[in-house]
């Protein structure tokens, strides 16, 4: 809309916008809030006011919300819909993640628990008998120093 | 309207909530009935998916029916309070959305802004509309919050602030971008009807 146009239909239909027929509405606040004078923000405001209007049944909306409350009095507990929700999905993953790599690592321990010996063996550079037999205790080194 | 719902509307937000969380249904309603559209209308544009607006706004009720007691009127005005759950409920939802669609468990959104900006070419009020609506869907996301928070919300921006937990400085520059980038969307729109006509 220009600013001849727009002069045009406040002379015909005054200063009030609303009063306005509907179609010449939404060109005439675009224009005022492209005009930048005092009035531009407010004008955009409506502006945007009109164009979000979304049409819905509002009864619609009273049953839906009153059907998820009745069912939500009748549920005993959240627990059931907590893991079901993507958080709650999530939630079960990281505890599964976290226990079994625990288990991994206890499972680990007990197969392959260090004797003593070994860890001594390893320190002192000794290599120790395949067959697992006395190693550093057999070591000649050890009278010599007593 | 049932007759108690229509008892209900004379009375103010504060109230309804206070008889809310005493049990009654019937201000529930009134308040559905004097708030779901402005809350619809928020969340819809906000969000860009009318089902996830509408899933929203039913959350927003459910919630509204086990908090009313929450509600504190010293600190907020009553509409102040439903936007915030209502904007709370709508980054939850556009998070969980992000999530669905990283994992290719969603279609991609619909964008009904974008659907109606090629139906609603028919008439000049009709297509200014849907540039605006263009433009709203191509706002950062917190610029767009606040333009629907001072738009549909008719908050102010005390409130607008309270609604996003930022100050009241911050806000006023996110309505200042706000309005500067839609400003510049109408303005292009208009320059290119006029190259086309001409």
């Amino acid at each position: 809309m220009t600013r001849e146009e727009f002069e045009n239909n406040r002379r015909r239909f005054g200063d009030d916008i609303d009063a306005w027929p509907a179609p010449l509405k939404g060109p005439a606040l675009a224009f005022m809030a492209l005009e930048g004078d005092a009035g531009a923000d407010a004008a955009l405001d409506r502006l945007v006011r009109q164009a979000a209007l979304v049409e819905g049944d509002d009864r619609a909306l009273a049953r839906k919300v009153m059907a998820r409350i009745d069912r939500g009095a009748a549920r005993p507990s959240l627990l059931p819909r907590f893991l079901v929700a993507p958080a709650g999905i999530a939630v079960c993953a990281a505890a599964l993640l976290v226990t079994a790599t625990i288990a991994g690592y206890q499972v680990a321990r007990l197969q392959d628990q260090p004797q003593d010996s070994e860890l001594l063996a390893l320190a002192t550079g000794v290599r120790l008998p395949d067959d697992g037999g006395p190693g550093i205790a057999a070591d000649p080194g050890e009278g010599d120093a007593l | 309207m049932p007759a108690a719902v229509r008892d209900e509307a004379s009375h103010g937000d504060e109230e309804l909530l206070a008889r809310i969380a005493a049990g009654s249904q019937a201000a529930l309603s009134a308040l559905m009935a004097r708030h779901g559209r402005g809350l619809r209308t928020f969340a819809t544009r906000y969000l860009g998916h009318a089902a996830d607006a509408e899933d929203v706004v039913q959350e927003v009720f459910v919630t509204v029916w086990k908090q009313a007691a929450r509600f504190d009127p010293g600190r907020a005005r009553a509409s102040t309070w439903l936007y915030r759950i209502t904007a709370n409920r709508c980054i939850d939802q556009r998070r969980r959305r992000a999530l669905r669609n990283f994992f290719g468990l969603d279609d991609i959104g619909e964008e009904p802004a974008a659907l109606e900006a090629n139906a609603e070419t028919a008439t000049a009020a009709r297509q200014e509309l849907a540039i605006v609506r263009d433009g709203l869907s191509r706002l950062p996301e917190r610029q767009r919050m606040a333009l629907l928070l001072r738009a549909v919300g008719e908050l102010d921006i005390a409130a607008i602030a309270e609604v996003m937990g930022a100050s009241a400085g911050s806000v006023e520059q996110l309505l200042v971008r706000g309005r500067r980038a839609l400003r510049d969307h109408l303005a292009d729109a208009a320059g290119g009807r006029e190259r086309k006509s001409s």
